[in-house]
């Protein structure tokens, strides 16, 4: 096999990766750097991503203000210390960006311009158009070309990290394109792999968004922490589950039952205003309005269509102009999948699940409690997003928190030798067998697709928006199988070139596993709170018993075996989330009571 | 779940190196629905018919670039492309033109990020500007400038339409010389005249014989034809200025 | 592009015989460029004239008659077309070429940049078509 000596191997080269590469080669530019992606780094899903990225820039803001904002948000599940860091960094990240390139939309003055987004209480979200994964994406990825010590290996599939000496030593990878192994030796590991949307039926996610690096740090004895949170995105093309950000109701769009009725002023959001408002009806936080899609449904106020019930995105109001200058990309996408004029027509959308709270436990410098092993961006739980993400939170924390792992894996590098490559290679060559057996074999009977839509479909049913005992129990018990019988995997595909049958398969593994942590994290977790929410006798926030992180710990061929563990609180106590006008009497209330 | 009543023959160029001397077409019949992409119809084949089928997708939008692909003769986004258009007919599915075939629709890419490498994609400050001193200003009209150059996904069909890409491989091409144009036009650079010998080189814009079916294919309508015929006229103009001023400074 | 002869790989690159043939643009993309060389013959045709032109009034009368001829009319009728068509699609990939041209602060699109061409392309040549037509009687 094939061996590489680096001093930092990167796992993913989306957002967080490539700017973790990036901060390594600028913290000591001897630093031999591995960045490794399954897929070419401009089709990493943060690409996808859309609306904007948060920064308290406006003079009337405050980091307070934004501090808040994400810890009422994430309904205090975050550790508050490292949203502090966190807010107080986002500026900085974005003028780094734009320094590097990066097209941010501008105001008539040539200053970056802000945009409102949901939960924030004063404009803070930076945008370049309706594309800001897509630009900020590229501006990374082209950036990093700058750095002679980043040596990328594009294409590349991680099927195990190495260990010796309790740390991480390096990583196992397919070449995608002989399906050769190469054991890439490292003396720090940043995992950068994303999240894990795919599990469900009906995602935004891109296909590749699997789950890989959290089951890696997983099986290697890494808890995964509040996996129980999947955030459902409100506006989603039904079918597809294609994204259409949250910025459409920025820009003032509205949301509409069947009778044409703003119904998200019956849910505590409202009164509803002709102009958008921060923190009120659609700018409210994307749990409550998914909640409230849950409810309307139930009410028979959704309307009937080929790919489920939907509300209506109503945008008409905007004008085609605005319409095309501030959200062209959206436009285009309702034109041509969906034969739809937005600037004529309301879009139908659902909610769909969009993003992965939980992740791999880490502390506020990304390093995962194994030595050697850091993590960060959606696969990582660094405490920032609780038990609800605002939105324009997750593409600020890939620079931050980028930033931070860069910074920390080259330290950590610097401090440690190199390991004992016969060592190493013993385990590599173990991984190898292991995975190759899995193609090899020719007694496989289960369908990977059968296997993967069944899990997706229980996935939807027991750990929707709404949850209940029983049906997450059944899901739990489906997951148990789906473990079994993936054991029986039949790869049709014997080949060696780009076999992206046998990579398919592995992907499915991973995704089972990670699966099941989000299900058992869930039904222990007897308490509504954020994204996750019970109509099972436990409807309300229980902040004595579950103001705690769940951890969810691989345990073989078993269920996880879930534990919890403390949240760190600091200077915003545990209160009500209010939006709409009953989020400013509670302002109000809290300013007065003195807080 | 797509009606069976309805179903379309997709014809797939398949190649697959270890057993095919060379690539060959395979017929699939594919149950479609009036919204099914051709990527779904790939994903079908690959899901209940045909697991060795190999392509390249991943966000279904027509952003992340990854399924450029020849469909019915023309190089097309497969997730952008619907099978409606094609019924009650035939679809044929091929990989990308003018790039080698790894397998079946993937093809071999090390020449295009190869050359984006080459061109410094990256802004060229004119000098270094400390991050307290914030951002640059750029108005509206400034940005306006580049975007669309900006807007590329790297999904090569302008390669797949550029004959003398498909007859010269070692030219430049519409997409790469579009990112260099946008790097360019950006207010906050300076590296234009960095980028300038990749520009007049032998392999640069004057192979362009403006067929303009690249703008044509794309789909982000970054307009590459505009980006390597006008930078035949900025090519035209540094040449000639190079008698005019002194050259060098070491830049 | 080197492979190591150890894995798999045998990337196969496909034949670029008979590509203008594969799709109607490419076809339409060498039609109109092989109505350069009529643009070419044209100016021939002129530049003899021009050399005719000098060498006195028989040989400029010669010429002249010489254009009369049946074979002379078909040639100019078919160049003509050639041209007309060459001009057409040569201002439709004129926008291509330019860099943004802005009237009162917004972008003249590639279709308003066309009609202005074959606008004065129009124009020009009637009033070229009168000016001849005025000398000749």
């Amino acid at each position: 096999m094939e061996i590489y000596e680096a001093d930092v191997a990167i796992i993913g080269a989306g957002g967080a990766g490539l700017r973790a590469a990036i901060a390594v080669a600028e913290t000591d530019p001897a630093l031999r750097i591995a960045l490794i992606s399954k897929v070419y780094p401009m089709r990493s899903h943060t690409v996808a991503a859309e609306g904007g990225s948060a920064a308290v820039t406006r003079p009337d803001d405050k980091l307070d203000y934004h501090f808040n904002d994400t810890v009422d948000g994430g309904d205090w599940l975050c550790e508050q210390d490292v949203v502090e860091y966190f807010v107080a960094q986002c500026p900085e990240e974005m003028v780094q960006l734009e320094h590097w390139g990066c097209p941010w939309s501008r105001k008539p003055d040539g200053h970056v311009n802000v945009r409102a987004f949901g939960g924030m209480k004063v404009e803070r979200t930076w945008f370049a158009a309706d594309k800001t994964g897509f630009h900020m994406l590229h501006t990374l990825f082209q950036t990093s070309i700058k750095y002679p010590s980043i040596r990328r290996f594009d294409e590349h599939f991680c099927v195990d990290l190495v260990t010796a000496d309790g740390r991480v030593q390096g990583v196992a990878v397919i070449e995608i394109r002989t399906g050769q192994f190469t054991l890439i030796k490292s003396k720090a590991v940043i995992i950068a792999t994303g999240g894990a949307g795919r599990v469900f039926r009906e995602n935004t996610n891109g296909g590749i968004v699997t789950g890989d690096g959290m089951a890696l740090a997983y099986r290697h004895g890494v808890a995964l922490r509040d996996m129980e949170f999947m955030q459902y995105h409100p506006t989603c093309m039904p079918g597809t589950g294609l994204l259409f950000t949250e910025a459409c109701r920025g820009e003032g769009g509205f949301l509409l039952n069947k009778d044409g009725y703003r119904y998200l002023q019956d849910y505590g959001l409202g009164p509803a205003e002709d102009k958008p408002r921060n923190k009120y009806m659609e700018l409210g936080p994307r749990d409550r309005l998914s909640q409230a899609f849950w409810y309307e449904q139930k009410k028979g106020r959704t309307l009937d269509g080929p790919h489920g019930t939907y509300i209506q995105l109503d945008m008409r109001h905007l004008g085609e102009a605005r319409l095309r200058e501030r959200l062209p990309q959206i436009y285009e996408m309702a034109e041509i999948f969906m034969g739809i004029d937005p600037a004529k027509q309301p879009i139908p959308v659902r909610p769909a699940v969009h993003y992965t709270m939980g992740g791999i436990l880490v502390d506020g410098h990304c390093a995962t409690p194994l030595p050697g092993l850091y993590a960060v961006g959606e696969c990582s739980s660094v405490g920032i997003h609780g038990a609800n993400r605002l939105g324009s939170n997750s593409l600020a924390e890939l620079c931050v928190f980028g930033k931070v792992a860069g910074g920390e894996a080259a330290r950590f590098a610097k401090s440690v030798p190199a390991g004992e490559t016969k060592v190493l290679l013993k385990q590599a060559s173990a991984t190898q067998q292991r995975t190759e057996q899995l193609v090899n074999r020719s007694d496989g009977s289960e369908r990977i697709a059968t296997l993967r839509t069944e899990m997706a479909q229980s996935m939807e049913d027991g750990c929707g928006i709404y949850r209940l005992a029983d049906s997450m129990q059944a899901t739990c018990d489906k997951l148990g199988e789906l473990r079994q019988r993936f054991k029986n995997v039949n790869i049709e595909d014997k080949s060696s070139v780009w076999n992206s049958n046998w990579l398919s398969a592995i992907e499915l593994g991973y995704q089972l596993e990670v699966a099941q942590a989000m299900v058992h994290s869930a039904i222990s977790r007897k308490e509504s709170r954020g994204a996750h929410q019970r109509l099972d006798g436990f409807e309300a926030r229980d902040d004595a018993n579950y103001l705690k992180h769940s951890l969810a710990y691989y345990n073989g061929d078993a269920a996880p075996r879930i534990a919890y563990g403390p949240v760190k609180i600091t200077k915003s106590q545990p209160g009500v989330r209010a939006y709409g006008a009953a989020g400013e009497k509670a302002e109000h209330d809290r300013k007065a009571a003195g807080h | 779940m797509p009606n069976t009543e309805n179903t379309i023959m997709m014809d797939v160029l398949r190649y697959r190196p270890e057993q095919d001397a060379k690539p060959v077409l395979q017929t699939y019949r594919v149950p479609f629905s009036e919204d099914m992409s051709v990527l779904q119809g790939l994903q079908y084949i690959k899901d209940f018919l045909d697991g060795t089928l190999s392509f390249r997708w991943s966000c279904r939008m027509a952003i992340c670039g990854s399924c450029g692909m020849m469909i019915d003769g023309k190089p097309a986004l497969a997730c952008k492309t619907f099978l409606r258009d094609f019924v009650p007919g035939r679809v044929r599915v091929e990989a990308l033109a003018h790039f080698p075939i790894e397998r079946d629709l993937v093809i071999v890419m090390d020449d295009f990020i190869g050359k984006l490498e080459s061109i410094k994609p990256y802004i060229i400050e004119k000098q270094p500007r400390p991050l307290t001193q914030g951002e640059y200003l750029q108005t509206p009209s400034e940005r306006d400038l580049y975007e669309q150059f900006s807007s590329c996904i790297n999904c090569m069909l302008c390669y797949a339409a550029c004959p003398q890409y498909g007859l010269n491989p070692k030219f430049l091409g519409p997409g790469i010389i579009a990112l260099l144009h946008r790097y360019n036009l950006d207010s906050r650079d300076c590296g234009e005249e960095q980028r300038m010998p990749l520009v007049n080189s032998e392999d640069g814009v004057f192979n362009c014989t403006a067929v303009g079916y690249c703008s044509e294919v794309c789909p982000k309508l970054v307009d590459p034809a505009n980006a390597v015929n006008v930078n035949k006229a900025n090519s035209a103009k540094d040449y000639f200025l190079r008698f005019v001023t002194p050259r060098g400074g070491g830049k | 592009m080197t492979v190591p002869v150890s894995s798999g790989r045998r990337p196969y690159t496909r034949s670029m015989q008979g590509w203008w043939r594969r799709n109607t643009f490419y076809i339409e993309y060498m039609i109109h460029e092989g109505t350069a060389v009529f643009v070419a013959a044209y100016a021939l045709v002129l530049l003899v004239g021009l050399v005719r032109l000098s060498q006195g009034q028989a040989a400029w009368d010669a010429w002249l008659q010489a254009l009369r001829s049946p074979l002379s009319i078909v040639f100019h009728v078919i160049t003509l077309v050639a041209i007309s068509y060459h001009t057409w699609t040569w201002f439709h990939i004129m926008p291509r070429t330019l860099p943004p041209i802005l009237i009162k602060g917004k972008r003249m699109s590639a279709a308003a940049i066309t009609r202005s061409g074959l606008a004065a392309s129009a124009i020009l040549s009637i009033i070229l078509f009168v000016l001849v037509w005025g000398l000749w009687t």
